[in-house]
């Protein structure tokens, strides 16, 4: 059936956990954009056909016309779906920039792996426009995510994270497991990458 | 940022006071901001201002710590201070995320492009780019030629169908700052919407409150 492969590609970005990236599929994106250019190939046999039938393309509605039309029609569903999944893609990818980090290297592996190659390039670009706009007006606005209630947190390091660590009031030894009472906005950088937790209670 | 007038006997004008410092107005500019679909016109003068007093307390909280004032008031101020920084962040970050989401609705018409700040533009521009050549490398260029915009699906389409826009039939919860009747409103929404209670919580859809909520006659909530 036409426009079925594309209808899987959406499917398999909307099955997938919200907010959660998948890995690129790239073999069923490719066989949909095949599709595209199977369509398009047929659509422009049948106008070709038509036109030496000498009939006018514009006016005419025979059979040949409403096949053109069907393979047009699927196309641009085609299209709809591919540019709907990578764009939502996009849109977790700029998440991810908001909640985890602006470099690259600072996404876990597991993420990273699940990016295509253009994606790669978009999230560094992407990022590289945030951090301008941040230098430009000279504020930070990757700290700060929750509403503050007190200027200082208890956390928990959850992995070893190295000695004399520069916080904005002092060096401090992170060793896992070790408990700390640190500024808010030292500590959110290193919650959002599950390097601590924070303590409540 | 500590509004502190506080030789003001009365209390009535002591509670406009307070309800009209900087801080105040960016809280309803956050507000508002954080409730409608759309983005709103950037509060150039208002963030100004907010900037300059943030660097103003931070400069303050700095003096106070090295002259050894006590550390309650310190952290009192200190607290002052992250909350006005959270708002702050939060007003921008929520537009830039709004910007990134509806980028090419909003660089389609002047009227949008013109409700943002200078870096945002900057920024929106930017965005674009990026986000045009990597859908351009993964998805158009792979496409037969009258099949490649980003802004139409094909060349056949007479208007721009495939750019996502804000939904401003959404319902928000909104609260009228003064009694509000039938002329304050679009004339094409009379049947929908004839009058607004002055403070009366009221949820309505967003298009229909639209021109009074612009003239600041209504607070989103």
């Amino acid at each position: 059936m036409y426009a079925r492969k594309g209808y899987e590609l959406v499917k398999d970005f909307a099955s997938g956990e919200k907010g959660q990236l998948q890995h690129f599929n790239e073999e069923l994106f490719n066989q949909v954009v095949d599709q595209c250019t199977q369509h398009y190939t047929e659509l422009e046999a049948l106008i070709r056909k038509m036109q030496e039938e000498s009939v006018d393309v514009r006016e005419t509605r025979n059979a040949d016309h409403y096949g053109a039309l069907i393979h047009h029609l699927s196309l641009i569903r085609n299209k709809r779906c591919l540019m709907a999944y990578v764009y939502n893609r996009a849109e977790i990818i700029r998440n991810l920039a908001w909640n985890v980090g602006l470099e690259l290297l600072e996404l876990p592996e597991e993420i990273q792996e699940k990016f295509s190659d253009s994606e790669k390039t978009y999230f560094g670009k992407h990022s590289a426009a945030l951090q301008s706009y941040m230098a430009d007006l000279d504020i930070d606005l990757n700290v700060d995510m929750v509403p503050p209630k007190d200027p200082y947190i208890k956390v928990r390091v959850l992995h070893d994270m190295g000695e004399g660590i520069l916080l904005s009031d002092k060096t401090a030894n992170l060793a896992r497991h070790s408990m700390h009472f640190l500024k808010r906005t030292d500590a959110e950088q290193y919650i959002a990458r599950g390097l601590m937790e924070e303590l409540t209670g | 940022m500590a509004s502190g007038n506080g030789s003001v006997s009365m209390m009535d004008d002591y509670e406009t006071l307070i309800s009209t410092t900087d801080v105040e107005l960016l809280k309803r500019a956050w507000r508002n901001e954080k409730a409608a679909p759309e983005i709103l016109q950037y509060e150039t003068a208002l963030i100004q201002r907010i900037k300059e007093q943030i660097q103003l307390a931070e400069q303050n909280v700095e003096i106070f710590e090295s002259n050894g004032i006590g550390s309650l008031t310190v952290s009192l101020y200190q607290m002052d201070l992250d909350r006005s920084q959270f708002l702050l962040r939060s007003y921008l970050r929520i537009r830039l995320q709004k910007i990134e989401k509806y980028l090419f609705h909003i660089l389609k018409t002047d009227d949008q492009l013109n409700r943002l700040s200078r870096q945002e533009q900057v920024f929106a521009r930017r965005c674009t780019d990026d986000l045009g050549s990597h859908l351009d490398e993964t998805v158009l260029s792979r496409l037969p030629d009258n099949y490649q915009s980003v802004l139409k699906q094909s060349v056949t389409s007479e208007e721009d169908d495939m750019v996502p826009a804000p939904r401003l039939d959404t319902f928000v919860v909104c609260k009228a700052r003064q009694y509000l009747s039938g002329l304050d409103f679009e004339p094409e929404y009379s049947t929908e919407i004839a009058e607004l209670e002055s403070d009366l919580l009221t949820f309505a859809c967003y298009k229909f409150i639209k021109k009074p909520f612009e003239k600041g006659m209504i607070d989103l909530v």
